[in-house]
C-alpha cells in the first residue's frame, strides 16, 4: 500500500517540476546547440586576405560518399598582385545539402582547413532540389559558423593566406620551375598564371557529380 | 405535459448539451496539461493560449474525418452502438444538480435512477464490439461487459451506505444533508469503493481493460473513426465527469459544505462555482491517478472486484445498518469505516499473487583514475583493476 501512495507522490513531485520541451522552432526557446555539433558542411573564409580558405583541390569531392558536391578552381587574382599566398582559389562550389549525409569527410580529407561541420541543420524548403547550395551560400554558412564558434584553423602556419616575406621578393627562375613541375606543366613556364592560360581547359568545369 | 413544459424541457435538454460538451473539451484539454506536467512535458501549446483551443481544434478534425463502415460489419448494430452509448451517458444527467434550482428535472427516486441508466452503456459497448466484426472490438466488447457488470455491484452499495444515511434518494436532499461535513467524514470506506468502482465503471486508466490499447488495440472502438468515434468520445468523458459529479455530491457535500454566502442568483452563482470548483479537483484525482498506475491484468481486476470491493461494500452496508439501527453516534461509523478501510488496504498489499518486493541496491561511486595500492593491499596481495 505504501507504494501505492509512493506512486502518487512521485508523479506529484514530478508534476511540480519544470517541463524539459524545447518548443523548437521558436528561434528563442530553442536549445543551444553543441559547439561540436556537426551540420552541413560550409567553406570557411579567410579574413586576412579577405578570400576562401578553400583552393579548388576537389579532395572533398572525391571523397565525398554520397558525391553531393562538385567544385572549380580558378586562378586567384590576389595572388597576381601579391596579396595571398594562394595560387588557386575556389571559384564555384555546390553542395546538394539533400544528399548529404553528414558524415563529415570532407572535413577529415580537407588539407586546407577550407570546409567544416557548421551548426546550420535545417533543411526545410518548398522546392525539390531547394537544398543545392552555391559557393556564396557556403561562405555565409562558414561565415555565420566562425562568428558562432570563434573558429582558428587548425594548421594556421600552412594554410594561411597572408602572402610570406619571400613572396613580396621576385623569386628566382628555377624555384618556380620546380614548383610548376610539382603539378605536372612543362617546366618551361615560368609562372603559374601561363601555365593556366595554355593549359586547356573543360567547357563545363572541372568536375561534375551530383 | 403541456407545451410549455415540452418547451422548456427541451431548451434545458439544449443547454445541459452545450454544458456538458464544454465541460469534455475542458477536460480532454486538462487532461492532456495534467499527463502532460507528470511527464514533465508542456501538452498542447500551439493552438490558442496554451493549446486552449486544442480540442476545438481535435473536434473539427474528428466531424471532418471519413466515417468507416467496415464491409462485414452488421450496419444496423455498428450504427446503433455510439448512440447507445451516449444516450445513457446523457441521460444521466437529467437528475444531477448543479444547485439547489438548477436541476433538468429532480427526482425523487434520483439515485435508483442514476444507476438504472449507468447499466445501459454496457449493451453500447457490446454493440459496438459485434458490430464490428472485428476480433478485437469483439473481446473488447466482452471485456467491457464483464468488467462494468462486475463493478456495477460495489459502485450501487457504495450509493446505498449513502441513502440509507440520508434515507433519501433525492440528490437534493442528500446534499442538504451534508450541510456540516461531507459524508467522506462519516464514511471513507464508501468513498474509497464509490471512487474505485467508478473509475472501474468508467474504464479508465488503472481498469482500462476493456479498451486497452497494447491488448486490445482500443476495444469496441478499433474499426469507430470520425464523428462516430467522437460520439463514444463525448460519452466517456461525460462519464468520467458524472462520477466526479457524482462523488462530490455524495460524499463532499456538493454545493454546500461550507455553505456560501449571499441570496438569490449571487448564491446560486457561487454554489455552482463551488461545486464545479470541487468536481474539477476530482476530476484532478482521477487524472492523477491515470498518469501515475499502470493498467491491470484482467484476472486482477476480478479478483479485486469479486473478492475485495463487493464483500466490503456488503460489510459496509452491514456496519452502516447496524449504527443506524441501535443508534449510535455516527463518529463511531467514522471510526469503523477507517477500520475496513486500513483492512482492506492491507489486504491489497498482503495478496500474495500482487505482493512486491523490494530490492535496495546501492552504488558506490568509483574515483577515476589509477588508484595506488596501499601497503595493507600489497601486503594481502589482493590487486586492484585499475
Amino acid at each position: 500500500m505504501i507504494g501505492f501512495l509512493e506512486g502518487l507522490l512521485v508523479t506529484l513531485k514530478t508534476a511540480m517540476r519544470k517541463p524539459i520541451t524545447a518548443q523548437y522552432p521558436d528561434p528563442d526557446k530553442r536549445l543551444d546547440l553543441a559547439n561540436r555539433y556537426m551540420g552541413f558542411p560550409a567553406l570557411l573564409w579567410d579574413r586576412d586576405v579577405e578570400e576562401p580558405y578553400c583552393t579548388g583541390c576537389m579532395v572533398c569531392i572525391r571523397a565525398c560518399p554520397t558525391l553531393c558536391m562538385s567544385a572549380q578552381m580558378k586562378d586567384n587574382p590576389l595572388h597576381a598582385v601579391k596579396k595571398s599566398r594562394r595560387r588557386k582559389v575556389i571559384d564555384t562550389f555546390e553542395v546538394n545539402l539533400g544528399r548529404c549525409i553528414l558524415c563529415g569527410i570532407c572535413v577529415d580529407v580537407c588539407n586546407f582547413d577550407a570546409i567544416e561541420m557548421s551548426h546550420n541543420h535545417e533543411l526545410t524548403k518548398y522546392q525539390r532540389n531547394g537544398n543545392r547550395v552555391n559557393l556564396g551560400q557556403l561562405i555565409d554558412m562558414g561565415k555565420a559558423y566562425q562568428s558562432e564558434t570563434s573558429w582558428v584553423p587548425k594548421q594556421p602556419d600552412k594554410n594561411s593566406g597572408v602572402p610570406l616575406k619571400t613572396d613580396s621578393a621576385p623569386r628566382s627562375g628555377q624555384e618556380m620551375s620546380d614548383r610548376a613541375s610539382d603539378v605536372g606543366a612543362p617546366a618551361r613556364h615560368s609562372s603559374i598564371a601561363e601555365i593556366s592560360e595554355t593549359t586547356p581547359k573543360e567547357p563545363n568545369g572541372i568536375e561534375t557529380q551530383s | 405535459m403541456t407545451l410549455s413544459q415540452l418547451v422548456s424541457y427541451t431548451l434545458g435538454g439544449v443547454g445541459l448539451l452545450l454544458f456538458l460538451s464544454v465541460m469534455v473539451l475542458a477536460m480532454t484539454w486538462g487532461e492532456r496539461k495534467a499527463l502532460a506536467r507528470i511527464q514533465m512535458r508542456m501538452g498542447p501549446m500551439r493552438v490558442g493560449f496554451h493549446g486552449a483551443l486544442q480540442p476545438v481544434a481535435d473536434a473539427m478534425k474528428l466531424i471532418t474525418k471519413e466515417d468507416i463502415l467496415p464491409s462485414l460489419a452488421n450496419r444496423p448494430v455498428y450504427w446503433i452502438a455510439p448512440v447507445a452509448v451516449f444516450l445513457p451517458a446523457f441521460m444521466l444527467w437529467v437528475t444531477i444538480p448543479l444547485a439547489r434550482n438548477l436541476v433538468l428535472r429532480n427526482l425523487e427516486l434520483g439515485l435508483f435512477y442514476i444507476t438504472a441508466v449507468t447499466v445501459l452503456s454496457v449493451l453500447g459497448l457490446v454493440m459496438a464490439g459485434w458490430g464490428s466484426a472485428n476480433k478485437w472490438a469483439m473481446l473488447g466488447g466482452l471485456r467491457a461487459a464483464g468488467q462494468l457488470v462486475s463493478y456495477e455491484v460495489p459502485f450501487i452499495m457504495a450509493i446505498l451506505g449513502v441513502a440509507m444515511l440520508v434515507q433519501s434518494l433525492n440528490l437534493v436532499t442528500i446534499v442538504d444533508a451534508q450541510s456540516k461535513y461531507g459524508y467522506a467524514v462519516i464514511q471513507p470506506l464508501g468513498l474509497f469503493i464509490f471512487l474505485t468502482a467508478g473509475l472501474a465503471e468508467l474504464g479508465r486508466t488503472p481498469f482500462d481493460i476493456h479498451h486497452a490499447e497494447s491488448e486490445v488495440v482500443g476495444g469496441p472502438f478499433v474499426e469507430y473513426s470520425g464523428a462516430h468515434w467522437a460520439v463514444f468520445f463525448l460519452a466517456e468523458y461525460m462519464n468520467t465527469f458524472a462520477v466526479a459529479t457524482l462523488t462530490v455530491l455524495l460524499f463532499l457535500g456538493g454545493w454546500r459544505w461550507p455553505d456560501m454566502p449571499l441570496d438569490g442568483s449571487a448564491h446560486t452563482a457561487l454554489s455552482v462555482a463551488w461545486f464545479l470548483a470541487k468536481t474539477a479537483v476530482v476530476v484532478g484525482v482521477i487524472f492523477w491517478i491515470r498518469g501515475t498506475y499502470p493498467r491491470l491484468r484482467i484476472d486482477q481486476l476480478m479478483s479485486f472486484g469479486w473478492k475485495l470491493l463487493v464483500p466490503l461494500s456488503f460489510i459496509n452496508i452491514v456496519v452502516t445498518g447496524v449504527v443506524l439501527f441501535y443508534g449510535w453516534p455516527l463518529w463511531t461509523l467514522t471510526i469503523l469505516s477507517l477500520v475496513l478501510l486500513s483492512g482492506m488496504l492491507y489486504l491489497i498489499t498482503a495478496n500474495p499473487g500482487t505482493r512486491m518486493e523490494r530490492k535496495t541496491v546501492t552504488v558506490h561511486p568509483v574515483k577515476a583514475g589509477r588508484v595506488e595500492p596501499t601497503a595493507s593491499t600489497t601486503q594481502t596481495g589482493t590487486e586492484t583493476d585499475y
